[in-house]
């Protein structure tokens, strides 16, 4: 580690405490970040939002003798000083006793790492972001309306990390990381509506991008005025990048092993199957330079490093932590699987585990994607519209994406802002009021094309950001509620 | 210095950098995360965290804040940061709050048995106790094979203390208490398999695991569970039916259908890039409506037997509060009374766009968030019928007591619902034969117009509301009586 000399003392004081305690290993992170937010609608700012964290998390782990699983918990310090955390971990650690073993973990990475890729993922301009991010709300909309919107509603993010990691083997480090992230709402009347995102981490073009996006929302609002409603049936349907990243990411999260183990994926059982054409390679990289959720490191100082989950329409890869590729090992052990020795792919974080989604919950260490990227084809949006001869549907923006039984797979998502009906190589009229219903297998074996322009994806209905382009699916059935 | 003090000086600098409107929350909290699958625990977890949140009005813009390191420079910092934030924002239109009445109370969740005393011991004896009777639910006796293959159990507590304090005058401290149990089980029989999850929750002490008999209950879903993926066969029906669901099945029609589109928020447009808006924009006027008295401008919504009522004040109940995040005084409201829209969801700044006075609506779901309007406990008024009265008339039709996948689109006008323990009714009586996955498909006029019967015995669910950005999830009550839904045609 370089520099940092107080964030280095912190971390070494929370593992060495821990250790002294009693811990046979331990995981010290630090996190010192600002938030701001500034949200608008009906083409006026709402709220301008800021928040600041700075706290320390400290894992502790107890080996067990005559088990290959330990146990394990975890504290968060407050405002962190030396006295504190040495003050609080004892107590933590010897609340192991009172716990069971945790059958989730099996270690941690007891490797040596001397050096780390350095990624490029902090710009300075972000610190004083925030004061100038009002006028870039007044340009976005101001660039909505002049394009066919009548009212605007969005929102810009921005944040700015720096965040310190040492395991009880040395590993880890301190980086910073700063990135902005944005929604364009556009509308024209009641019935139509426009969307489209920003997601970067470079602010050198910011105002150029929120413009275009707010162009393109005010394009798309105006675009879909005059919307018939759609029919029910069975349709080809062309995917914007925002629209694939949601029904595909669902798929993708259930490379999780611990979406497996609680009967959450379909993918259970289907590594080294064919599930999607052979054009469609997907991998998870944290090493992106503009992926939201990249890092040098992982959470026990792992180095970054890039694993492909689909190869050529092949599963290839779970995402692991290295208690779960153990676990994965064993598992595979007992079916006499003995070439399959899965290894941590970088994807261990301290991550909250809990339903109320606030800094308010308990950590705990499991594997959680960092980007998905998937690979380009090369189809253009013009030539996807212009070579479907059969009733497509092009949709531009969906949300509420709900399961009958997540471990099959089976879901209904409802299209929002601007849908459109392509018919013989055009697009025929906007449509509305239709829903899609499908299966998450069906749909990745039927897509048919992929386009040529990724585009990074993270937004309200997308959580793990998704370097994703357009992509065209076949045989897709839309519903249809009843009644006026 | 303790958070009341930090609080107040929050509010006392915030006024003396000119702004119109100070607010300050100081929250302490306790969780504690139990979770398990196929009984062994994956997660045990604590955590305690203490930070303030502030909201300024300045020049009429909001600017918002939270701090979790807790010193009188950094609060200090934060109430400056924000009030010039919210200068920044230079609206046209000033957002303004309603004028409310300065209180200065306490109230509490009662609890009986604090999670603090029952031992992390007993806690993880509980979860492995109600794992092994779902496990036995699913198996024959003597038999290893289990039908419910996989049993997620995921046990929360969560106790706080908190502090509101005001710029007009207003100041509220609550201790409160809530306890849920949320499951996943995934039952399968050779090829077919099922998947419920179920939430149940209360604002309680660790005694709610008693007395409302939760380890029974949970084992008895699960046993429904295994008969609807054993049973249920699927069933063409072309032509119009009736339709009788079930209490949890009401429950989510009366939130989504009903309970979303009456926030305020929502229907002027702030969650429009978000959660979404509500079709109510179509015939609300903010000029010339009361949203505390909509009874006036007849607004026919449903049926005459269709009244929604939210109300936070029902003890116990998971979305329980006496005060709301505005120190503002909880009260019942009625959405809509025999079928027509009466009231809506106000926080300070929405009853002020529409010229009123806040119900006591404002939710937050962390120190970290900031209030808006939210149900807490949103259900269709009990009526006069028994479950079997409004079966008896129906030649065929079907029961849908539970569901799984539903959404809603984001004006809150085409909703779905796919039911999970569904049941043929036929010559007025439940049969045994269950139906695979019935999908119910219709607008919110169509649902709410069809409805002819409600029955006056009623149970309710929880669950996570999610709204905003940050997403800001709170606990609500999705329960309900028996609807009869007339003449509807499955999806």
């Amino acid at each position: 580690m370089v520099g940092y000399n107080f964030e280095e003392e912190l971390l070494k004081v929370g593992v060495e405490t821990a250790l002294k305690a009693g811990a046979d290993e331990a995981i010290a992170k630090l996190i010192d970040q600002k938030k701001h937010q500034i949200r608008f609608s009906n083409s006026s700012i709402d709220v301008n939002k800021e928040w600041s964290s700075y706290y320390l998390d400290v894992l502790f782990t107890k080996k067990s003798r005559f088990s290959l699983t330990g146990k394990i918990n975890t504290l968060t310090v407050q405002d962190p000083d030396v006295k504190r955390v040495k003050k609080n971990v004892p107590k933590h650690v010897d609340l192991l006793k009172h716990l069971p073993k945790n059958k989730l973990y099996w270690g941690m990475d007891d490797g040596s790492y001397t050096s780390y890729r350095s990624l490029d993922i902090y710009d300075d301009k972000i610190e004083d972001f925030h004061e100038k991010a009002p006028e870039l709300v007044k340009k976005t909309i101001d660039s909505s309306l002049q394009n066919g919107a009548d009212g605007v509603s969005g929102v810009i993010h921005s944040e700015s990390s720096k965040i310190g990691v040492l395991t009880s083997y040395g590993n880890g480090g301190i980086y910073r990381s700063s990135f902005c992230r944005g929604t364009v709402r556009a509308f024209n009347g009641r019935d139509s509506s426009g969307q489209d995102i920003v997601v970067t981490r470079e602010l050198s073009n910011i105002d150029k991008k929120f413009e275009r996006a707010g162009r393109k929302a005010g394009i798309l609002a105006k675009k879909g005025v005059g919307s018939k409603e759609g029919r029910a049936g069975t349709y080809d349907l062309i995917m914007t990048p925002t629209v694939a990243a949601n029904i595909f990411g669902n798929l993708l999260n259930g490379t999780n092993p611990i979406m497996m183990v609680s009967g959450m994926s379909p993918l259970k059982g289907k590594m080294n199957e064919k599930i999607g054409p052979e054009e469609l390679t997907v991998t998870e990289d944290p090493l992106i330079q503009e992926g939201l959720n990249s890092r040098p490191f992982d959470d026990e100082g792992t180095p970054s490093k890039k694993t492909c989950l689909i190869k050529d329409g092949e599963l290839n890869s779970l995402i692991h932590n290295t208690s779960t590729a153990k676990l994965w090992k064993f598992l595979g052990m007992l079916k006499l699987k003995l070439f399959r020795r899965p290894k941590t792919t970088s994807n261990s974080n301290l991550t909250q585990l809990g339903l109320t989604g606030t800094e308010e919950n308990p950590r705990t260490l499991m594997p959680i994607p960092s980007n998905y990227r998937f690979n380009t084809g090369s189809y253009s949006l013009d030539e996807f519209i212009s070579t479907s001869s059969r009733p497509t549907i092009y949709l531009t923006s969906n949300w509420y994406t709900r399961f009958t039984n997540m471990s099959e797979g089976e879901f209904s998502t409802v299209p929002r802002d601007a849908m459109f009906l392509v018919e013989n190589g055009e697009i025929k009229k906007p449509i509305r009021n239709l829903r899609l219903k499908g299966n998450l297998l069906e749909i990745l074996k039927n897509i048919e094309g992929i386009g040529k322009d990724p585009k990074q994806v993270r937004w309200w209905e997308v959580k793990t950001p998704t370097f994703i382009p357009h992509i065209k699916v076949k045989d897709c059935k839309f519903t249809k509620a009843k009644g006026q | 210095m303790d958070g009341k003090t930090l609080a107040d000086h929050a509010v006392d600098y915030g006024e003396s950098l000119g702004a119109e409107y100070v607010e300050a929350r100081f929250v302490n909290s306790k969780n504690e995360n139990y979770f398990a699958r196929n009984g062994d625990f994956l997660s045990i977890q604590e955590k305690s965290s203490r930070g303030l949140g502030i909201r300024v009005l300045v020049d009429g813009c909001v600017g918002f804040g939270s701090v979790d390191v807790l010193t009188k420079d950094e609060v200090k910092n934060r109430v400056e940061s924000i009030s010039k934030m919210a200068k920044l924002s230079k609206r046209e239109t000033p957002i303004e709050f309603s004028e409310e009445k300065t209180v200065q109370d306490t109230w509490k969740v009662p609890v009986n048995i604090p999670f603090k005393d029952i031992s992390k011991e007993e806690k993880q004896d509980y979860v492995k106790r109600l794992d092994e009777g779902i496990k036995r639910s699913g198996s024959k006796r003597f038999s290893i094979r289990n039908k419910i293959k996989n049993r997620i159990l995921f046990l929360h507590t969560n106790s706080k203390d908190k502090y509101i304090v005001n710029s007009d005058g207003s100041n509220i401290r609550s201790d409160e208490s809530f306890i849920s149990l949320f499951t996943i089980l995934n039952a399968k029989v050779k090829d077919s398999s099922e998947q419920r999850m179920l939430g149940l929750g209360a604002c309680s002490g660790w005694e709610w695991l008693k007395e409302e008999n939760i380890h029974d209950f949970v084992v008895s879903e699960s046993k429904k569970l295994v008969s609807t993926v054993e049973k249920s066969r699927s069933v063409n029906i072309n032509e119009d039916i009736d339709v009788v669901v079930g209490p949890e099945v009401s429950g989510i029609m009366a939130h989504e259908n009903v309970g979303h589109p009456s926030e305020s928020d929502r229907i002027i447009g702030r969650e429009e890039a978000q959660a979404g808006g509500s079709f109510y924009d179509e015939f609300l006027d903010i000029d010339d409506q009361d949203p505390l008295d909509l009874k006036q401008s007849e607004i026919k919504l449903g049926s005459d037997d269709v009244s929604v009522i939210d109300d936070p004040t029902i003890n116990r109940s998971p979305g329980f509060y006496l005060y709301d995040e505005e120190c503002v005084k909880a009260r019942s409201r009625y959405l809509i009374k025999n079928g027509q829209l009466n009231e809506l969801f106000l926080n300070r700044e929405f009853a002020s766009v529409f010229g009123t006075h806040s119900n006591g609506a404002a939710r937050s779901s962390s120190y970290s968030r900031e209030p808006i309007p939210r149900m807490s406990n949103t259900f269709f008024e009990p009526g006069d019928h028994t479950k079997e009265e409004l079966v008896e008339d129906i030649d065929k039709g079907l029961l849908i007591e539970s569901f799984t996948e539903w959404n809603i689109d984001d004006r809150r006008y085409h909703s779905k619902y796919v039911g999970l323990e569904a049941y043929l009714i036929k010559n007025g009586r439940v049969k045994d034969q269950m139906i695979k996955r019935p999908a119910l498909e219709l607008t919110t006029p169509a649902l709410l117009n069809s409805i002819e019967g409600v029955s006056k015995d009623y149970e309710y669910r929880m669950n996570f509301c999610g709204k905003s950005d940050p997403m800001q999830p709170v606990s609500v009550s999705t329960g309900g009586p028996y609807l009869r839904i007339r003449d509807v045609r499955l999806g």
